[in-house]
């Protein structure tokens, strides 16, 4: 009868399977999936040959590379690059983000234009950077802001916006001034807008630099990478894009790591 | 009295109100600021610049003679195009992988290593290989386009998907759902605001990968005219260019936020 019909989906067969809290299972998911695809990779590398390398052979680059080839140079350059992003970003980003709170009108004024420089896609405006302000490292510095400096910058004006009336009526009631209005309640209510705001500009700043380095005469890790696709060396190439993953993969756990902070911290905050 | 709430925080309208009407501040205040603009760069441009860097009346001059042109309309087609082609195939398997991700954490576990890292990773650096393996061709620019649609939409659908309350699994179950109504009946209509969103990033990045694989690789585009332009020293035309793309980016944009609006009205943000 199909009134009574046994309801036995696939879930609900698989969760029946599970084992609670079976951690090996776990495990052996990230096991095979990591051998299936280095061994996967090993087998194609050896019937394609020089466009696709095997994995043992990449890592052997990789190796050497880091040991006496432009892997180290080249990440000296882009990190330096990297570091001057992340810090204008999150001083230029902060600071003009609670001005355009501040100041409504310059807010009304000038925030449709932002958010179009914000959609535009900044490889695009290249051209127009080199030709106005040179290929040198102070371009290189703006292409690279211009891509990652938004989400700081929306994050603070959006976060300093949305501080409830209450909080700043209880201020004015208590008689703070100026300075203990921003000390005690517009800066503790912002940070955590700030913050995930940095999280967020902590990997965009790579894309940034990256872009800044492929475009305006090619610089850092981008040129090294460059370099391997003129010879058409696919091990330089492939051993070059892993090491920048690795990289990417870092800063994303430092942004995640402060955003763990920040939730802890944000839960506290509330009570 | 100015209290502390106008001097920060959301202002009453009102207060902003010159008359009444149309015509408010908030209204002037941006073309005001828009004309300033324009007339800073014309005259910083004439009076500082060589003759050849874009400036407003030039770029304004440039419009029609850059639309006329053939080149002009097979450039739009072919990035735009390619754009439109990788975000289709890119959002379809994004999200049929993603239902699986989020349903199947066994599939999750499988595949989180491998699309969390190049989730992680700037596509930009995944230019030069896949320029390598695919060659200097069209075909380059549809690969990236697709990978930077599939990871966002991925890992949003896997999101979205895996957050779903009980009570409707719940409900599911007592109506005699099978698998492929969980999956596609209660949690991807749940899921549409994450889905919607991961397409609009997806779709931004998927706009910046297409123009650097453009460049990287000298395949024809808006992207590739943008820099050929400049190089021969016709940069008005090259940010008419600019410009059409970002008003494709902006309009891209606030589609996707009408699309969200309209597919999923319960969900304010």
């Amino acid at each position: 009868m199909a009134a009574v019909r046994r309801i036995d989906s696939f879930e609900s067969r698989l969760a029946r399977f599970r084992i609670v809290n079976a951690w090996w299972i776990r495990l052996a998911c990230y096991a095979l999936s990591i051998v299936l695809l280095l061994g996967t990779w090993q087998a194609l590398g050896h019937s394609f040959g020089v466009l696709f390398v095997p994995f043992t052979t990449t890592m052997g680059r990789l190796w050497d590379m880091l040991q006496s080839g432009p892997l180290l140079p080249g990440l000296a350059v882009s990190a330096k690059l990297y570091g001057v992003t992340l810090v204008i970003n999150i001083v230029v980003g902060v600071v003009v983000g609670l001005l355009l709170a501040r100041i409504k009108l310059i807010a009304a004024a000038f925030e449709p234009y932002i958010y179009i420089l914000y959609a535009t896609p900044t490889i695009s405006l290249v051209p127009f950077v080199s030709v106005m302000f040179g290929f040198d490292f102070g371009s290189r510095v703006l292409v690279s802001v211009l891509i990652s400096i938004f989400p700081i910058l929306i994050g603070v004006t959006e976060g300093a916006r949305s501080i409830p009336r209450q909080h700043l009526d209880v201020a004015a009631i208590f008689g703070s001034s100026e300075s203990q209005l921003w000390r005690d309640v517009i800066v503790p209510y912002v940070t955590p807008y700030a913050m995930s705001g940095i999280k967020q500009s902590i990997a965009l700043s790579m894309v940034g630099t990256l872009v800044a380095e492929f475009f305006l005469n090619p610089d850092g890790l981008a040129a090294v990478l460059l370099q391997g696709t003129t010879i058409v060396d696919s091990g330089w190439v492939l051993a070059v894009t892993i090491f920048i993953c690795a990289i990417a993969v870092g800063l994303v756990g430092v942004g995640e790591l402060i955003e763990r902070y920040l939730v802890r911290w944000r839960h506290t905050a509330v009570g | 009295m100015a209290t502390y709430s106008s001097r920060i925080g959301a202002a009453p309208a009102a207060r902003w109100n010159w008359g009444s009407g149309f015509i408010t501040r908030e209204r002037v205040a941006p073309m005001v600021a828009g004309a300033v603009l324009l007339v800073v760069w014309e005259v910083w441009v004439r009076t500082h610049l060589p003759d050849f860097v874009a400036r407003p009346s030039g770029i304004a001059m440039a419009i029609p003679s850059t639309i006329a042109s053939a080149e002009f309309w097979s450039d739009v087609a072919a990035t735009l195009g390619a754009i439109i082609e990788g975000v289709a195939i890119g959002s379809a398997a994004g999200v049929l992988v993603g239902v699986a991700m989020g349903r199947v954490r066994e599939i999750d576990w499988f595949l989180s290593t491998y699309i969390r890292a190049l989730y992680a990773l700037p596509l930009i650096a995944l230019v030069p290989i896949v320029i390598l393996w695919v060659g200097y061709q069209p075909a380059a620019r549809l690969v990236i386009v697709v990978i930077s649609v599939f990871l966002p939409v991925a890992v949003t659908t896997a999101d979205g998907t895996r957050a779903i309350s009980k009570d409707y699994l719940d409900v599911g179950k007592m109506f005699g759902a099978r698998t492929l109504n969980f999956w596609f009946g209660i949690a991807l209509p749940s899921a549409t605001p994450f889905i919607v969103a991961g397409i609009e990033l997806g779709f931004a990045r998927g706009i910046t990968n297409a123009i650097a694989v453009e460049i990287l690789a000298s395949v024809n585009g808006m992207g590739m005219s943008v820099f050929t332009k400049s190089n021969e020293l016709n940069e008005n035309a090259s940010l008419v260019y600019v410009l059409c793309l970002a008003i494709f980016a902006v309009g891209i944009r606030s589609l996707m936020i009408h699309f969200r609006h309209w597919l999923a009205p319960w969900y304010h943000r």
